[in-house]
């Protein structure tokens, strides 16, 4: 029995996923529970593995493409066995070819010369319109329609298309010194020494995967959702204190973006309204605190989730964190991992910004943007002394909160902050 | 030089093998067991036993074209003989030679030659490699009337002369150079004659007649084995069938060859026997049957065995 | 170490495998008293005698006859063909007998012979005496081609050649019998098959066969005083031929030219051309491959006309340097 290989829905609202790679071919035996292919939801990246033993077959979808869950992309075949009947998920039957050739209608007459001339030229017969007895596709056809579409020779030495090749350089866009123009080795070697020494040329990145997916979020979230954003400073010298001793007494390092997911999920226990997500139906307040914490990586950017981080130990919290942090960066998550986030924590004091705008992570409510300490001249008692302080932006749903809740958590924030002991009480 | 009645009977034995050979050859050929083509020596059965007769076993020859009567006669195994002919592994040359190049280099039969004269040159060289070596053997080398028109004969039967070697010259004439007959292809009766011009003795026999070849060339084979070097011998005959498969007879009339068919070799030697040895009949169509048999007995060998390793193609191409 | 002409090379190499070799001899028209036509074998009747060098008539066929069935029953000749033009009268012999009989007979019999065939233009010798018709051979399977350049791989290949089971076709250009160069005294062997780097480069190979091979050398050296380093390989053996060690340098060089004598349609250029294009150098090549060779045209006689009917030193300067410097 041929074993359908579906892409599965690893999340609630997943609806399709994005195949970046296969990892084997077709034809390819393969064992049950080897890797097959890697696929890219809206969050993560995760391999999709055998589920039998037996030869990949009828692979219907490649790379870059996004199939909708459930869908079968390929079969586990035994030794001489057919490819099953398949069905998509709306229920239709599909066609197992795995490759369609565009052949020219029968009808089409064609000459022996100007169907050897189209092979040749790289012309699709389909395209040109036959000028001949009966509209038959003659030679002076052909020729036409490939000199419209610019001349396809090519002069280059083999070595020249050798080196090319390895570099990723186009060879239309060398110029050939050789003789007739053709593009010789030399003439590659220089080219690449050059876009080695200057900056490359503009070069179009299509987004796909994890970009995409924060492309369409981030532009739905801020069309969609009216911010608004609040700004406070906090003087963190005591957190910082707290932190540093904390860090000494347990065996955990307790992170400064650590104290931020305790202060924050303190606070939005206090302040249930802030702890929700939006829809155009309504807010939802969520039950439990699941703080995202974003975290950058050369692709994207993606926010595990720390569940019911009100109910965790900092110890606890910096022990998640970092499992969290440390596959993120090894691509490693589970679609679990990312998903249920009723708030989130962003930081990019690490980059030295002092303060910046975040746009909301949808459908939830509020985002809390922090930047870097800055030494700040700060008036204690009848003195002027010097204290760390941090920009809080605060960015909020208008559509769910007003600026005065917002304010009244963000206030909450500050004064955990500065007060850390606050939140033993 | 006289020959036991257990040896003359087996030189009858011999030519009816041939003759059963050829008989399934064309036979075979007809019912497309055979491809290619085939040159058959029906009627020249004494010309090739008579002569090998008159050698040792250790002895060469260079055969032809028309060469399977010189294989048996060199005493061929005829299974590994027939398997060579139907293009098999067992066969002699491992299906690589076929009809035209039938060899048992170790039975001293250095080959069927598809060229015409082609083999005449080689038996210089195979007299004088016998001559530096000292081994006493003689070369007999087969050809025909029409390669006693071509430029190797001359310079071969030359340089043998003039190096005394040990090689008998056979020339079997059978009347046609393909189509072309020897009475016009000579200006000269007897193409023996053309053994004075090297400085050799050249004799013309009956070629039908067993008893005139074998001793026309054991006086050949004496003198070369002596040491006094080569002679010319020339064995008029008849080919029945025509020059190869492909051959329609045109240039010879029915009466011709029926005429020709009167002067069977084997009957005539058959004839002699009753008088010589009082063969009878019964006995002489046993020798027939058991001569056909023994042929059946090769094709089924070469029917069994197996085609040639396609693996192993090229062996062979070199050393 | 001892400087030999390539001629006395060959001697050496005769003399010594016949006293080695009793199944060795050697024959060929005027081979005896005479020498040969151009004295090779000098000497050799009176160490040997006539049995074992031996004089023949003009024959050529005969003469390939006799080593061909020689070589079947136990002897090891060494045919000469006075000149290789000639080889044209011996050829049924060599092509249809020789070359195939081991295949022919299932492999139950060897043809181990030399035919030493002095060949080439530069003697004033005209059409019929200056051929070099060694592509006709290496067209045959069954038999190998050997054309040595200096007096070392004349001799080592001889050697060589001789203890080889299979025949071999032994091309000794002409001009080249009087080039001197070390030749070590004792038996040694060139292996068939072995193609030799005669200078190294890393610009250009050339790739040169018999005489073409110190014209290239002579070349090489006036290139290098421009910067142009040539690497040249001579095949040595044409047939099996070393195609591995000319890949290796073309896919190191990226250029490479052929010369040789013959003329150059059908010739032994368009095989190492075609080898080189399918072989892993040809993403290596950056400039199409070059053939310099002989006119297609007889050998004529005048003494200008020869010398520009073959690739000479300068041809090979400036074909070489066109192709160094990307012009072709």
């Amino acid at each position: 029995m041929a074993v359908p290989v579906i892409l599965p829905k690893m999340e609630m609202s997943q609806e399709n996923a994005t195949i970046t790679e296969w990892l084997t071919v077709e034809g390819e035996t393969v064992r049950k529970g080897q890797p097959l292919l890697m696929v890219e939801t809206d969050k993560v990246s995760v391999e999709i593995e055998s589920p039998a033993d037996g030869i990949l077959a009828g692979i219907r979808f490649g790379a870059q493409e996004t199939v909708p869950v459930t869908t079968v992309i390929a079969q586990i075949l035994a030794p001489g066995e057919e490819l099953g009947a398949v069905e998509d998920p709306d229920g239709q039957a599909v066609s197992l070819k795995t490759q369609e050739f565009a052949l020219p209608a029968d009808d089409r007459v064609v000459t022996p010369v100007a169907r050897r001339m189209a092979t040749e030229l790289g012309v699709d017969l389909n395209a040109v319109s036959g000028s001949g007895p009966g509209g038959r596709v003659v030679k002076a056809d052909v020729e036409a329609a490939a000199s419209a579409t610019g001349p396809r020779g090519l002069r280059a030495s083999p070595a020249a298309r050798r080196l090319a090749r390895a570099g990723g350089i186009d060879l239309a866009a060398v110029p050939g010194s050789g003789p007739r123009g053709r593009v010789q080795a030399a003439d590659v070697q220089a080219l690449l020494a050059q876009s080695t020494a200057e900056s490359p040329a503009d070069e179009l990145i299509p987004f796909a995967g994890m970009r995409a997916t924060i492309a369409r979020r981030m532009t739905e979230s801020y069309q969609r959702a009216p911010h608004i954003h609040l700004r406070a400073t906090a003087d963190v010298s005591a957190v910082e204190a707290t932190r540093r001793r904390l860090s000494e007494l347990g065996d955990e390092k307790i992170t400064f973006t650590v104290m931020l997911v305790k202060v924050c999920a303190w606070a939005l226990c206090h302040h249930p309204r802030v702890n929700a997500t939006v829809t155009d139906a309504g807010m939802q307040l969520c039950a439990d605190v699941n703080v995202g914490v974003a975290v950058s990586l050369p692709e994207g950017l993606i926010v595990p989730v720390i569940r019911q981080a009100d109910q965790r130990s900092l110890s606890d919290l910096a022990r998640a964190l970092n499992d969290l942090t440390v596959r993120a960066r090894a691509g490693t998550l589970t679609p679990a991992d990312v998903a249920d986030g009723s708030f989130t924590l962003t930081n990019l004091g690490m980059f030295g910004v002092e303060s910046f705008d975040p746009i909301l992570n949808p459908p939830q409510a509020a985002i809390l943007g922090v930047g870097a300490p800055v030494r700040t001249a700060t008036e204690v008692g009848d003195q002027v002394v010097f204290r760390p302080r941090v920009q809080l932006t605060l960015g909020a749903d208008h559509r769910a909160l007003d600026g005065a809740i917002a304010a009244q958590f963000l206030a909450d924030l500050v004064a955990a902050l500065e007060q850390p002991e606050l939140m033993l009480l | 030089m006289t020959l036991t009645p257990e040896r003359q009977r087996d030189l009858l034995r011999q030519m009816w093998l041939i003759r059963a050979f050829e008989e399934k050859a064309e036979n075979l050929y007809a019912q497309g067991k055979i491809h290619g083509t085939m040159h058959l020596s029906i009627g020249m059965e004494a010309s090739a036993v008579g002569a090998v007769a008159a050698l040792q076993p250790d002895d060469y020859i260079l055969s032809t074209h028309r060469g399977h009567g010189h294989c048996i006669a060199k005493g061929a195994d005829l299974d590994r003989m027939m398997a060579e002919f139907m293009g098999k592994e067992t066969g002699y040359c491992r299906g690589r030679g076929g009809s035209m190049h039938i060899a048992d280099v170790a039975g001293g039969n250095l080959g069927a030659n598809g060229v015409v004269a082609g083999g005449i040159p080689i038996a210089v060289g195979v007299g004088l490699s016998q001559k530096m070596q000292g081994t006493g053997r003689v070369c007999l080398c087969f050809f025909g009337d029409g390669a006693a028109n071509s430029g190797p004969f001359h310079e071969a039967l030359n340089m043998a002369a003039i190096w005394t070697l040990p090689v008998v010259f056979v020339c079997e004439n059978n009347q046609y150079a393909m189509s072309y007959p020897a009475s016009k292809a000579f200006a000269i009766p007897r193409i023996s004659d053309r053994a004075a011009g090297y400085g050799m003795p050249g004799e013309t026999v009956d070629g039908n007649d067993l008893n005139a070849v074998y001793a026309a060339v054991s006086r050949a084979v004496e003198r070369a084995r002596a040491g006094e070097g080569p002679s010319l011998v020339e064995n008029v005959t008849y080919r029945w069938r025509g020059h190869s498969k492909s051959d329609a007879n045109r240039y010879r009339s029915r009466e011709e060859i029926e005429a020709w068919k009167e002067k069977d070799p084997i009957a005539r030697f058959e004839r002699w026997l009753a008088q010589a040895i009082s063969l009878s009949e019964p006995d002489a169509r046993a020798v027939e049957q058991a001569a056909y048999a023994a042929i059946e007995a090769a094709v089924a060998f070469a029917d069994a065995s197996p085609e040639p390793d396609l693996a192993a193609i090229e062996e062979g191409v070199y050393a | 170490m001892r400087e030999l002409s390539y001629l006395e090379a060959i001697r050496e190499a005769l003399q010594q495998e016949m006293r080695r070799d009793p199944r060795v001899f050697v024959i060929g028209e005027d081979v005896g008293v005479y020498g040969g036509a151009f004295g090779v074998t000098r000497g050799l009747v009176e160490e040997f005698g006539e049995q074992r060098i031996i004089d023949t008539p003009i024959s050529e066929l005969g003469i390939a006859g006799a080593i061909t069935g020689a070589a079947l029953t136990g002897m090891r000749p060494v045919g000469e063909i006075m000149f290789m033009d000639f080889t044209t009268l011996a050829i049924e012999q060599l092509v249809n007998q020789a070359a195939k009989i081991r295949f022919m007979f299932g492999g139950t019999a060897t043809v181990p012979f030399v035919l030493r065939c002095p060949a080439g233009s530069g003697t004033g010798a005209a059409a019929q005496h200056s051929q070099s018709l060694e592509n006709w051979f290496v067209h045959v399977p069954g038999l190998k081609v050997v054309m040595p350049s200096t007096p070392y791989d004349a001799k080592g290949l001889l050697l060589a050649a001789i203890r080889d089971d299979n025949p071999v076709i032994f091309v000794e250009q002409k001009l080249l019998y009087k080039t001197r160069g070390p030749v070590p005294e004792e038996d040694y062997t060139v292996p068939l098959g072995k193609a030799d780097i005669k200078r190294a480069g890393r610009d250009l190979t050339i790739v040169a066969t018999g005489v073409m091979v110190a014209r290239a050398l002579e070349a090489a050296e006036q290139l290098a005083r421009e910067g142009i380093e040539v690497e040249v390989v001579d095949p040595r053996t044409l047939k099996p031929l070393d195609a591995e060690l000319i890949i290796q340098s073309v896919s190191k060089t990226g250029r490479v030219l052929i010369v040789h004598e013959a003329a150059r349609t059908g010739g032994y250029g368009g095989e190492l051309a075609a080898i080189i294009a399918e072989s892993e150098a040809f993403d290596y090549l950056d400039a199409p491959i070059v053939r310099l060779a002989g006119r297609d045209m007889p050998i004529p006689y005048n003494r200008t006309l020869e010398y520009h009917t073959v690739p000479q030193v300068e041809n090979i300067v400036e074909a070489a340097r066109q192709l160094a410097q990307g012009r072709v």
